[in-house]
């Protein structure tokens, strides 16, 4: 397997690079400090083609590869994770659903606007009650003189309530057989859809900039047609989908490792401390060189997993261990890269105590790394 | 309407100066690893105003470079931003030459190309600021100059410029084909578009040696006697006062004693 970036993963990068110093970097701070989601931002990415980036161009796309998302979403979350998770949830989850499993009509509908930048998507499986169980959901959902009648609540659904939301992919149980086993299905609900209520804006420790909400269906009714694809087949949808969403979750932890590395680099060559720089110091060098390697093997995992999602091969167990690691290691980094910036580093003054924050969600959200370990170990045999 | 872009690959003029490094020995820049290569700035406002004008009337763009160790996803973004074309003229025998090799070789490489009517450059490089390339070119091929522009239109046939000045701008007319220097006040170029980067990504540049172009190299006319880095000199000077516009008038004060203003 040949893991190399080509020119176009390499023009793809410096432009994600150059677009996230210039319109990002400089508000990152505000933005999360105001809990403000930058609409504007995401409709500057689509028209650069950031959202369609992995799409046909059929439905607006650019004919990306997963590689190329993957790079994309390194850049972002090396500046603004929140920007980077917006992103993501549409590329990763909402728009793949859409396109795998979506009828024409609805993938003109609802895809097509959102990877022109002009909308966003979510996908709503955890509940108050369940999250990585997600055979127990419990919001139903029953066919009613030609509409779907759907009743229950979900929590945490990134992309959800925001002034660009459009749509929330909600997986709902839709029937059952006599022995218990659930029937999920997957329903496309318009976000003005009579009897969905989006609950307020979550208040998180990081991706503060995200728009999370809690969602409540009070028979919530939508036509039977936005089921999306075969009925009874949710939950094999969106583990398909999913795969390829932790392999962009691993990016978005590389991206946070690289830049702890690059601050905490930049600042122990400046700071002195017994009359040398920090860099002189033993302890800091092996924090470093400690971060060097996180990044190296994170991103060969996430790189790996990427490929093999673009040549068509099976990529559970590896998507699995890039999340797992990277997500991990994006923590160990993020803590080190605050003890090398000392005091500075806890002030809200400097960005790592953002991405101090910001880490933290990336080993719980698409698959706990305790799920993570279940998929490998199953993987292995198990 | 044809046009011509020339770009130029420099070491990215945002690194802190201390991360050049010169060999006086040979008077050349020390090619440092980790100083990546960018497109020169100005010159991506030459494409910027290039694609304007192709918006507004038509035609082909076609991006024109000379320089050596061209990384390739460096100088295929004016493809990426939306240029039709892009030719390359790498050979050994341009590594010591002068602007006025360079001048030379673009304008027998605009010649080659035949048809033409606008060649866009940016004012200037960052790497030695010269800025005389572009005028060499209009000098070389006899065609009319005008720099600093910031703005390029074509109207009924005529290119019409908005060219800096001190205090304001001039408008200034001229007849294509004409040569024509971009400068900031022009705006930010565009970024590239996926879209555009995918087609890039399926363009390959056409690469022109100095025989393909029958070009003589040894026409140098500058001698570089001494490269060298100027001590850095920095005098910093708070102006007080007791409100910021008291502040502003005793800036304003300073800078006419000092015959700034």
């Amino acid at each position: 397997m040949d893991i190399a970036l080509s020119d176009n993963h390499l023009m793809i990068q410096r432009t994600v690079r150059d677009f996230a110093a210039s319109e990002i970097a400089p508000y990152s701070a505000q933005w999360d400090e105001e809990g403000h989601f930058p609409a504007h931002i995401i409709a500057k990415l689509g028209e650069l083609g950031i959202t369609g980036l992995i799409f046909p161009s059929k439905y607006g796309g650019s004919d990306g590869d997963m590689l190329s998302l993957v790079v994309a979403l390194e850049e972002l979350a090396k500046v603004d994770s929140s920007v980077a998770i917006t992103i993501e949830v549409l590329t990763s989850l909402s728009g793949p659903l859409l396109l795998h499993f979506g009828t024409e009509e609805q993938k003109q509908k609802w895809l097509v606007p959102m990877l022109q930048g002009k909308t966003i998507g979510a996908f709503a499986l955890t509940e108050p009650d369940t999250g990585s169980d997600a055979r127990g959901i419990t919001t139903s959902a029953v066919l009613v003189d030609g509409h779907w009648a759907i009743n229950g609540s979900k929590s945490y659904i990134t992309n959800s309530g925001s002034s660009m939301t459009d749509f929330i992919i909600v997986a709902a149980v839709t029937g059952g057989d006599e022995a218990g086993k659930k029937e999920i299905s997957n329903i496309v609900v318009p976000k003005d859809a009579p009897g969905l209520t989006v609950g307020s804006s979550y208040r998180k420790i990081g991706w503060r900039a995200s728009d999370t909400h809690p969602l409540f269906f009070e028979d919530c009714r939508v036509p039977e047609g936005n089921l999306l694809g075969e009925r009874g087949r949710g939950l094999a949808q969106f583990m398909k989908v999913l795969d390829g969403g932790r392999v962009a979750i691993s990016a978005m932890a590389v991206g946070l490792i690289e830049v702890s590395l690059q601050m905490s680099l930049a600042h122990a060559l400046k700071r002195r401390a017994f009359g040398k720089p920090l860099s002189d110091h033993q302890a800091i060098q092996f924090k470093l060189a400690d971060m060097a390697v996180s990044v190296d093997l994170a991103r060969l995992a996430t790189y790996r997993a990427a490929t093999l999602v673009d040549q068509g091969l099976p990529h559970k167990k590896e998507a699995a261990i890039a999340k797992l690691f990277s997500s991990e290691a994006a923590l160990q980094a993020v803590d080190q890269a605050v003890q090398i910036h000392g005091g500075l580093g806890f002030m809200e003054d400097s960005p790592i105590a953002r991405f101090y924050r910001d880490a933290k969600v990336l080993t719980i959200g698409e698959g706990t790394s305790e799920i993570q370990r279940m998929i490998i170990a199953r993987e292995l045999g198990c | 309407m044809n046009i011509i872009v020339c770009v130029k690959q420099v070491p990215d003029p945002q690194m802190p100066m201390a991360s050049f490094k010169i060999d006086p020995a040979t008077n050349k820049l020390v090619p440092t690893p980790g100083i990546p290569p960018v497109i020169n700035g100005y010159d991506e406002q030459a494409v910027e105003a290039a694609l304007r004008l192709k918006e507004a009337n038509g035609g082909k763009i076609t991006a024109l470079s000379l320089g050596k160790e061209l990384v390739s996803d460096v100088i295929k973004k004016p493809l990426s931003m939306g240029a039709d074309e892009l030719i390359l003229l790498q050979d050994d025998a341009f590594e010591d030459g002068d602007d006025y090799v360079t001048a030379h070789a673009l304008a027998a490489a605009i010649k080659k190309i035949g048809e033409y009517d606008l060649i866009i450059c940016g004012r200037q490089a960052s790497d030695f600021d010269s800025g005389v390339v572009g005028a060499g070119i209009g000098e070389i091929l006899g065609l009319p100059v005008i720099t600093i522009a910031r703005d390029i239109k074509m109207t009924n046939g005529v290119i019409r410029v908005e060219r800096v000045v001190p205090d304001g701008y001039e408008v200034v007319e001229a007849s294509p084909p004409v040569v024509v220097t971009v400068s900031n006040e022009l705006g930010q170029p565009r970024y590239p578009t996926l879209r555009g980067i995918m087609a890039a990504g399926r363009k390959q540049p056409t690469v022109w040696s100095a025989q393909d172009l029958g070009l003589d190299t040894t026409v140098s006319r500058m001698k570089l006697l001494k490269l060298y880095q100027p001590d850095k000199i920095s005098q910093c000077e708070f102006i007080e006062g007791g409100s910021p516009a008291e502040a502003g008038v005793n800036l304003a004060l300073k800078l006419r004693e000092a015959k700034i203003i």
